[in-house]
């Protein structure tokens, strides 16, 4: 009787500890491979493989649809991932089937690091569209094939449902929202720190450094040497030290092309419990090109 | 069978040098090998526009006199465009070489029917395939969005030829049409099923379906060519009828000065040409707003964007400059 005392004060230590949004969860917000092989044939899971369709083609996840990349982030002049008109995105949300209440998996290459980025940048669209439980493919899919886990090379026709998900368009803000969040909002670069502290600059960004008054949290620190994700405790260890404790305090990430900068809104948001966390996903590329943008050094 | 039934040399001899003797590398450059086993394919193909790069020969040669019709042959197309022809190893066996270089064997030595994305992909990837995929204008396809690929629309039939020797692409009877899947009538909005019969003979799917700008080649030859991406809206230069995408082809005053061809009847073709976009979109900026076209004339081909000192015949593309009435 006094051990089942004990289980119960600790469960409800962890319900005050443990942010409301986590709770909310059906799925965790990074799925192992050993979980989706068990869950594959789970009504409610949806793996979508974000890959071009040559390699969706050539071999995926039994069961897994494929939703290339390119329909979730498109062009707009010229910022390069920029977010579908809604009925676009929702034209794309009900090819693959997927519901507000279903379990998504998203999953995509990972060996090389800046295929990551797709799938953070999926799994926030989704999220932005209104699925509750969207989860990324710890390892991705390269580490499914890694551990030979089954593949199979028939394509998938989902049965569409139109997508009625309500959308949140809080979590995106534009340019002028982030001029005059500047005073108020913890804005976080998540780029490299020699590109936050303007010794670097890609070629399509106008002008080298940063935000004025940006913190520096890079999104390469979120991995494991294998490719995985750090566990929780980790990742906590390396953002509330940049970020702060406060979860309820607005912060705005961004990088260079509005797409690594969804990687830390996502571990911030999905898994340590940050409520009021946006993406800028104009980003360098918007922001260093307007020269009266406050900026440093 | 083994190596040498396709690629010769001799497979007896221990020595490498004349083991390679007589060897052959692209076997499939001679069609009747491979027709030993796929005779009615094979003697299809060699006719087939892959093959016999007709295309390229006549869609420039309207621009010349009979004389330098020889001379093109001649120091042009057989040392060049011919150069480009498409054997059966080059889709089923190993990628196709595109400016010299090949990413080699599709599938080891395997025969793969298909795999678009290692063969037509390299010789299209100037323009088409980039387009569909997305990565040249930031706009993927709806078609490859649905993974579709390239022979989902485009068939053997077309893709081998159907034994009659094609002067251009236009001619091929095979060609994939939107309407082939999407049938007029069966429309699930009144709005789209209005559009659509209202807009019948008078612009093509694509006027209204290309997302966005797509790749615009300049000055080819013999300085190189420059790209950029733009989108042009003006007549289709085929029937003069319709309104459509249009793509500029790259052929210059002194394209072909090297040889020693002036184009003496440069002027009779236009510059711009009809082309079938592969960026198309459900909803594009012109099926969202009527007004683009028919009031703002947003992206139509107009005297000030034309090419300096380009073809006479280029002004015939501009679509009237009087208002184009809505019918609601």
């Amino acid at each position: 009787m006094r051990k089942w005392k004990y289980v119960v004060v600790l469960w409800m230590a962890a319900m005050f500890l443990v942010p409301a949004a986590v709770l909310a969860r059906d799925i965790a917000p990074f799925e192992s491979t050993g979980w989706l092989e068990k869950n594959l044939k789970n009504p409610k899971v949806v793996v979508v493989d974000v890959r071009k369709p040559e390699e969706y083609a050539a071999g995926h996840i039994p069961g897994a649809v494929n939703v290339f990349y390119g329909s979730w982030a498109i062009k707009k002049g010229d910022l390069l991932n920029e977010l579908p008109v809604d009925d676009d995105l929702r034209d794309v949300i009900t090819s693959a089937g997927i519901e507000p209440s279903s379990w998504v998996v998203v999953t995509g290459k990972n060996a090389a690091v800046p295929d990551r980025w797709d799938s953070t940048r999926v799994a926030f669209t989704l999220k932005y569209a209104g699925v509750e439980n969207v989860a990324i493919l710890d390892g991705g899919y390269d580490k499914w094939v890694a551990e030979k886990k089954p593949v199979s090379t028939d394509k998938v026709v989902p049965k569409k449902k139109a997508y009625n998900g309500k959308f949140n368009k809080a979590v995106v803000v534009n340019k002028a929202y982030t001029l005059g969040a500047l005073d108020k909002a913890l804005i976080i670069d998540v780029r490299a720190p020699e590109f936050y502290k303007g010794e670097k600059k890609l070629d399509f960004v106008a002008r080298a450094g940063r935000i004025k008054g940006a913190v520096n949290l890079p999104a390469t620190l979120l991995f494991n040497p294998d490719g995985t994700y750090k566990d929780r405790a980790e990742l906590e260890a390396i953002a509330k030290p940049v970020v702060g404790a406060d979860l309820s305090r607005e912060m705005i990430t961004y990088c260079d092309t509005g797409k690594v900068c969804t990687s830390w809104w996502f571990v911030l948001t999905e898994l340590l419990g940050y409520k009021n966390v946006k993406v800028y996903d104009g980003s360098s590329m918007e922001w260093m090109k307007d020269a009266m943008a406050p900026s440093a050094p | 069978m083994d190596c040498t039934f396709c690629h010769k040399g001799n497979n007896k001899e221990v020595d490498m040098v004349k083991a390679h003797q007589g060897i052959v590398k692209k076997p499939s450059d001679n069609l009747s090998l491979c027709g030993m086993c796929h005779k009615p394919v094979a003697e299809n193909y060699q006719k087939s526009l892959h093959y016999t790069s007709a295309g390229q020969r006549h869609g420039v040669l309207g621009r010349f006199s009979e004389a330098e019709v020889k001379v093109f042959d001649e120091k042009v197309f057989e040392r060049s465009c011919r150069a480009c022809h498409a054997s059966c190893g080059d889709c089923h066996v190993k990628s196709p070489a595109v400016g010299g270089l090949s990413i080699g064997l599709i599938e080891g030595h395997k025969y793969v029917k298909r795999n678009e994305g290692k063969t037509c992909a390299f010789c299209h990837g100037g323009r088409v395939y980039p387009e569909y995929t997305g990565e040249y204008s930031g706009s993927v396809d709806v078609h490859y969005q649905k993974g579709m690929m390239c022979v989902e629309c485009h068939r053997k039939e077309e893709l081998h030829g159907d034994g009659q020797a094609y002067r251009s692409k236009n001619q091929v009877k095979q060609r994939p049409k939107c309407t082939n899947c999407h049938k007029s009538g069966g429309e699930a909005k009144l709005t789209a099923r209005i559009s659509h019969e209202k807009h019948q003979g008078k612009a093509s799917c694509q006027s209204c379906h290309s997302s966005g700008s797509y790749r615009q080649c300049y000055d080819c030859h013999p300085t190189g060519s420059k790209a950029k991406a733009e989108i042009y809206i003006g007549r289709n230069p085929r029937t003069m009828k319709e309104l459509t995408t249009l793509r500029l082809i790259p052929t210059v005053r002194d394209t072909f000065a090297e040889a020693g061809i002036s184009m003496e009847k440069f002027d009779t073709l236009p510059n711009y040409w009809d082309s079938a976009v592969h960026n198309i979109k459900k909803r594009t900026d012109r099926t969202r707003n009527c007004d683009n076209c028919h009031v703002e004339r947003k992206d139509f081909l107009t005297k000030e964007r034309l090419i300096p000192n380009g073809s006479r015949a280029n002004e015939s593309l501009i679509y009237n400059l009087g208002p184009i009435p809505i019918q609601r």
